[in-house]
């Protein structure tokens, strides 16, 4: 897939967004026109509104662009090389395993903190974070696991008094 | 006056010195890790700020953000990666030094451009937010809400290489800023019937996702793709020349120094261009107006002194707006108005006469901040560059932790950590497709304003659209608005001939070649 492809893919996923906005959410999630002043549904619509003006403006200017078959700049057809990135820029490819990998823990670790307490769900949770980072030293991790869950808690029990969430062990 | 002294009095107060101090040393440490800017620690710190003083609160992130410019210096010039994007320059020359044996030398031209930098945009800062902010306060709700569409116009604009991703961003932004209670009518709008949702969207977890778990998503993917972290240069000479810098050669180094600080304080003050674009500004003018030309790159000082002393100047600077108007100009003072409203202040002209006490004590821990910058920095060098060294494999762990449980520490809510990863997961893709999540992040934190300044116009003028043509500043603004618009779409447009240009020019050359 080239980055024109991608980037198409990403002004239609807006257009649809911002067509579920317009025609669904917005009407349906929105309080009704109370007689004065503006609409609560203006700003929203504006937003939206200019989102989806943008996302069409961008898949017409890519498909003239395409349909009068002008030459594309490398940097438009191909993802910069990884190794030769400069400077802050992020543009790349998605490696979804990758990001899934540390979603997915994170996830399952504030569904588990309510049933299984803050301790175990994060103690379990950084031990894997770290094996998908790459750490293969246990005692390491178990030492990072422990020391940061450890340190968390202390802070937030008896430095700020804030609710350790999940069921309490101790 | 006496609120000056009084304001004064209590950024001296031992608990607002601590923690200016703690905000500091930790800012210097957390800018020389690699990956982790100053927005990133705001974003990261300001759940502990709730549990303390504004004056304090306000005092450490600025104390944060001060530190993390400075410490940004310190990878660059160890290992040629810049802790923060404004250091980029700093690395040219200073790692230039370092590899001659100079580091503690290019380290200690840095901080000391870096705190020059920024104790002039500081005074400047003092002089003028208080006076331009008294004009302000003539601005009507009509202003308000030109002057906001401009400054949106101007980040979507200037903060990404297409105008039309930056206003789908600022738009996205403004649109999540709306979700909660409407104010109109105090009923619930785009919350989906969920409960949690009627207070809004709370600053916290979104920062926290969209600046920093988005980015050590993204940092990860590359560390684990390289298979580990780099090793480190830290190289220091034994030579008392090589380690410390004369005061000839610094002051050998004032214009250089003036100049930067006044390209930061011009770039700082307006909204959406940031550090590094002083940075660079600074350093090409230092180049071009050297006698020494071809020294540079190759581990000139006045080169470290161009780009820290403009990038520092930044910091104050970009205050300006934020006090006079309201406006967060860039990142970290977008995170500065949150930590303003999680107070409970509104950032603007309003603040110097409600809150005159509180500003003037801001005043006082903005200069302690320098002032602190400077000593520890003076004695904490060689600690500080230890930072660069923490494995990666430990270091990330404990920040994408400090992710989740910062999320969480705000409001004690779980249902925030969610939120929290939800736009992690947004940023993530955001960065991945070039889109300004520093749009989406000042849409969010103005939209509010922006649609009580709409609101206000609309009662005001009675439906009467007019309003905007009896409004001269309003009119001026909005048809700045649109010349920005129309600027940035022309540029962008060129841009692309340029590059069409060039590969067609390639792909000429590449067929000739064949035939």
């Amino acid at each position: 897939m080239t980055k024109i492809q991608r980037d198409v893919i990403a002004y239609l996923v807006i257009v649809t967004f911002c067509i579920v906005m317009l025609v669904w959410a917005i009407p349906a999630y929105t309080p009704a026109y109370p007689g004065y002043g503006a609409s609560a549904a203006l700003v929203p619509n504006v937003a939206v509104g200019v989102m989806l003006f943008m996302a069409c403006l961008a898949l017409i200017t890519t498909g003239i662009a395409k349909y009068r078959k002008k030459p594309m700049a490398a940097s438009e057809t191909t993802f910069p090389d990884d190794a030769n990135e400069s400077g802050f820029t992020q543009v790349g490819r998605i490696n979804l395993s990758h990001l899934f990998g540390i979603m997915l823990p994170s996830l399952l670790f504030i569904i588990a903190i309510e049933y299984v307490s803050y301790l175990i769900s994060a103690f379990v949770y950084l031990m894997i974070l770290q094996f998908v980072i790459g750490s293969r030293r246990w005692l390491q991790s178990v030492v990072v696991a422990v020391s940061l869950t450890a340190v968390l808690y202390v802070v937030m029990r008896y430095g700020f008094g804030v609710p350790v969430p999940g069921p309490q062990l101790f | 006056m006496e609120m000056i002294i009084a304001g004064l009095l209590d950024s001296v107060s031992p608990a607002s010195l601590m923690f200016v101090l703690l905000g500091v040393t930790i800012g210097v440490m957390i800018g020389a890790i690699p990956g982790i800017n100053g927005p990133m620690a705001i974003a990261l710190f300001i759940p502990v700020t709730y549990y303390m003083s504004p004056l304090t609160a306000i005092g450490f992130l600025v104390g944060l953000n001060k530190g993390a410019f400075f410490g940004g210096a310190v990878s660059a010039v160890l290992l040629r990666t810049p802790g923060t994007p404004e250091a980029a320059a700093t690395s040219w020359d200073g790692y230039a030094l370092t590899q001659q044996g100079k580091g503690e030398k290019a380290l200690r031209m840095a901080l000391y451009s870096s705190v020059a930098g920024d104790f002039i945009s500081t005074m400047v800062l003092i002089l003028i937010a208080a006076p331009l902010a008294a004009v302000a306060l003539f601005m009507g709700p009509p202003e308000i809400f030109a002057l906001i569409s401009l400054a949106l116009t101007v980040i979507a604009g200037i903060g990404t290489n297409s105008i039309s991703r930056g206003l789908i961003a600022a738009g996205f932004g403004i649109l999540i800023g709306l979700i909660g209670t409407e104010p109109v009518t105090a009923l619930p709008r785009l919350t989906f019937d969920v409960y949690q949702l009627e207070s809004g969207l709370s600053l916290i977890p979104v920062a926290i996702g969209l600046l920093a778990f988005s980015e050590i998503l993204i940092q990860l993917e590359k560390f684990t793709k390289k298979g580990g972290a780099e090793h480190s240069a830290n190289v220091f000479s034994t030579r008392r020349e090589d380690r410390f810098l004369s005061i000839k050669e610094f002051l050998s180094n004032t214009k250089t120094l003036l100049r930067g600080s006044l390209i930061g304080i011009g770039v700082g003050a307006m909204p959406g261009l940031g550090a590094p674009v002083a940075s660079f500004m600074s350093y090409d003018q230092a180049m071009k107006r050297s006698k020494h030309k071809e020294e540079f790159g190759k581990g000139r000082l006045e080169g470290i002194g161009a780009s820290e002393s403009a990038n520092s100047a930044v910091v104050g600077a970009s205050l300006i707006p934020l006090f006079v108007l309201g406006i967060p100009g860039n990142l970290a003072v977008a995170m500065l108005m949150g930590a303003f409203m999680i107070h409970g202040m509104q950032p603007g002209p309003l603040l110097f006469k409600e809150n005159a006490q509180l500003m003037y004590g801001i005043y006082g821990s903005l200069v302690l901040a320098s002032l602190f910058l400077l000593l520890i920095g003076r004695f904490g060098l060689r600690l500080f560059c230890k930072a660069v060294d923490i494995p990666a494999m430990i270091l990330y762990p404990i920040v994408i932790f400090t992710c989740v449980m910062g999320a969480y520490l705000g409001q004690s809510s779980i249902f925030d950590v969610g939120v929290m990863l939800t736009f992690g997961f947004i940023g993530y893709f955001m960065r991945k497709f070039d889109f300004s999540y520093v749009a989406l992040l000042i849409g969010f934190i103005l939209a509010p304003e922006w649609e009580r300044a709409l609101q206000q116009v609309v009662i005001i003028s009675q439906y009467d659209t007019y309003m905007f043509f009896q409004r001269p500043v309003a009119m001026i603004l909005m048809a700045l608005t649109l010349f920005v618009v129309a600027r940035t779409f022309w540029n962008n447009i060129k841009a692309g001939r340029k590059r069409r240009a060039t590969a067609a020019a390639a792909a000429a050359a590449g067929q000739h070649k064949s035939d």
